[in-house]
């Protein structure tokens, strides 16, 4: 498991725990998180990963491990850690019968923030337009964007999303993912969680698979799918038959010894006309380490 | 303790309050009686107080008599005997037209400043005037002798009543009771603003944000609760000039209101913390909004006329009898310890209870607050 040290890491948990009753939610979980780094905490439902945002911003408290989060101590510094932080939660939490700026104002009375804030993060998210309705008569493409501008309203540092992408349409998930893209870019550390693997492929920098509760890969997706895939190359051949030339493809094991001295042969007499590696997806990547299915 | 925290929690509920039609129409309730009641009071209570005085020597103490109505008629008499023939000898029963006669005798002021003892005689019509009424005036009566001639004054009232009050004579006090039962609603209100405010941060899980902000559980109560409070005594205030309830005992109808707005909000934050649904606490709000309301009713002109009747045994079971007692006799001038001590016992220790009940759901609610 991958475990690094540094000025640069805005999360960074170590060997944490987390029991409720007789259930191990969270289990000996190790991770980092670079400044300005999209993380994809990745898992079926029930594995653990709400709990380990939950850990991480100090809504629970382990119940051994450590963990220093903006460079705040989760369990000992939570009033500090609380203004380094934002959270867009699982579910909509939002005031239904208040309109968008008024559930802003909200948060600005809490945090004492100025209220001019309200409108840099409105437009952030593409709300002002619809800043002066209920939230009630909010899609739910809506609602999340103003939970993200309710999470940004104090500038924090470090992004919990859990869940951002859950039952948005097409086009509202993709608003979501340029808002998530550029926060990456002006800074803010984002950790996510997600069971959308195409979510996770299209957004984060590293992803971590956990199951039970356990970290069972770490890395970037790229790496994962070269590790963890079957290593295919589909070679497209051109051969003569019968007084006339054909195309076929043939599908080859890169790490077959065989295979790679057929491929050499046919390199060699001219029979290559294109090569396309056969890359596994995240989702197969996961079946295979974590060997069970996402959902 | 968060001050910010906690008036951004009063901020945001006040505004969601009035945006919620269904429970702003439940918090203008006792305004709406408030009205109603003082307008059938006022049909109750219009008739002018008619009194007959003989006072030749122009004395004081007719102004300081008449004073004590809202709406004196009156009417002098050319001789005692006027007075005496219009009402008669003491507990007879018989119609007359004035509800008090007084017979305050020529040389009265000069007699009393040197010591002689003068009488002063009143005639109460016992249709008209209560008991507590006619305390009040004999009284009113001796302080102005104790006013003239300081320390004991040599002032003698003698007092006789025609048709002596019946427990039956339903209307009399109708606006203390009216004000009881109006103070009664408002209190209760509040009982059912604080679980409404709490259960809907859990149920809409509302609650797990305002934790992963700056502020604390204690802060979010304690908001909530000053929500209660300003509506509270908002609430009195309309209640109060509505009906122009400042009548009785000051002090103590300022006390019994306080221990009742202490009992409420207990009992407010004990549901709020063991209920997570606002269906499920619908119950026992339900339970509260009868255990306050009923045992009101059988305080003063109505429970004079059950008194006695097995299920008063029931009513009387109920805490909250005692609060709607104690304000009643407070707004009927009551002030004797003695008279208010079973009352404020009971509601005092009943208040006592509930604070510890919400104290240690409270500290439980806390502890679990996070992962409602």
């Amino acid at each position: 498991m991958e475990h690094q040290t540094g000025p640069e890491l805005m999360i960074e948990a170590h060997q944490l725990r987390r029991t409720f009753g007789q259930r191990q939610a969270v289990a000996d979980l190790s991770l980092s998180v670079r400044r300005g780094e999209i993380f994809g905490l990745l898992g079926p439902n029930g594995a653990g990963k709400t709990t380990t945002i939950r850990l991480l911003s100090g809504q629970i408290i382990p119940d051994s491990g450590w963990a220093r989060v903006a460079g705040c101590d989760v369990v000992h510094e939570p009033l500090r850690l609380k203004q380094q932080i934002g959270i867009v939660f699982e579910e909509q939490n939002l005031y239904e019968r208040l309109t968008a700026r008024m559930n802003l104002r909200f948060t600005c009375w809490l945090y004492g923030l100025p209220e001019k804030r309200i409108d840099e993060v409105l437009t952030l998210v593409d709300l002002r337009d619809r800043a002066r309705e209920p939230v009630g008569k909010f899609s739910q493409g809506l609602k999340q964007r103003l939970l993200i501008a309710r999470a940004l309203l104090h500038k924090p540092a470090v992004l919990f999303l859990d869940e951002p992408g859950r039952g948005l349409d097409p086009i509202s998930a993709h608003t979501v993912r340029q808002v998530i893209r550029r926060l990456s870019e002006e800074g803010t550390t984002i950790l996510l969680t997600t069971h959308l693997m195409e979510e996770a492929d299209q957004l984060c920098q590293r992803v971590a698979f956990i199951v039970n509760g356990r970290l069972v890969a770490n890395d970037t997706p790229r790496h994962l799918k070269l590790q963890h895939g079957k290593r295919l190359l589909q070679v497209t051949l051109e051969e003569q038959q019968d007084h006339a030339r054909r195309l076929c493809d043939i599908t080859l094991k890169l790490d077959d010894v065989s295979d790679q001295q057929r491929l050499a042969r046919w390199l060699s007499e001219g029979k290559v006309r294109a090569l396309h590696t056969q890359e596994a997806s995240l989702e197969e990547v996961f079946f295979h380490v974590a060997g069970v299915p996402l959902s | 303790m968060h001050l910010r925290g906690i008036l951004a929690i009063a901020r945001k509920d006040i505004i969601d309050l009035v945006q919620n039609k269904a429970t702003l129409v439940g918090l203008l309730l006792p305004i709406f009686m408030a009205v109603l009641f003082s307008f059938i009071n006022s049909l109750i209570s219009g008739t002018p107080t008619r009194l007959l005085i003989y006072n030749p020597g122009h004395s004081p103490v007719e102004r300081i008599v008449s004073s004590a109505f809202s709406a004196p008629a009156i009417s002098h008499a050319t001789s005692p005997v006027e007075v005496e023939a219009a009402f008669g000898p003491d507990g007879a029963h018989k119609q007359s037209s004035y509800a008090l006669g007084l017979i305050v005798p020529p040389t009265f002021e000069s007699d009393l400043r040197a010591g002689r003892h003068p009488q002063v005689q009143l005639f109460l019509n016992g249709d008209s005037i209560d008991t507590a009424q006619r305390a009040l005036l004999t009284q009113a009566l001796t302080d102005y002798g104790r006013q003239v001639v300081n320390p004991e004054p040599p002032l003698a009232v003698v007092t006789s009543t025609i048709n002596p009050p019946q427990p039956s004579a339903f209307g009399q006090n109708s606006k203390a009771f009216f004000v009881m039962y109006v103070l009664i609603m408002a209190i209760m209100n509040s009982a059912s603003i604080v679980p409404g405010l709490i259960i809907e941060e859990k149920e809409k899980k509302t609650l797990r944000m305002l934790l992963a902000s700056p502020i604390t559980f204690s802060d979010i109560i304690a908001g909530k609760l000053l929500v209660s409070l300003a509506y509270q005594m908002l609430l009195l205030t309309i209640v109060f000039l509505t009906m122009q309830g400042f009548i009785g005992n000051l002090p103590w109808l300022l006390l019994f209101i306080f221990i009742g707005a202490c009992l409420t909000n207990a009992i407010g934050l004990l549901i709020g913390c063991l209920f997570n649904t606002t269906s499920a606490s619908g119950a026992a709000t339900g339970i509260l909004i009868f255990a306050f309301i009923v045992p009101a009713l059988f305080v003063g002109p109505l429970g004079q006329l059950v008194e006695g009747q097995s299920f008063m045994i029931i009513v009387k079971a109920i805490p909250v009898y005692y609060l709607a007692e104690g304000l009643y006799k407070a707004l009927t001038g009551q002030t004797a310890v003695a008279a208010m001590l079973t009352d404020l016992t009971v509601i005092t220790g009943t208040t006592l209870v509930f604070f510890g009940l919400a104290a240690w759901s409270l500290r439980h609610q806390a502890a679990v607050a996070s992962s409602i």
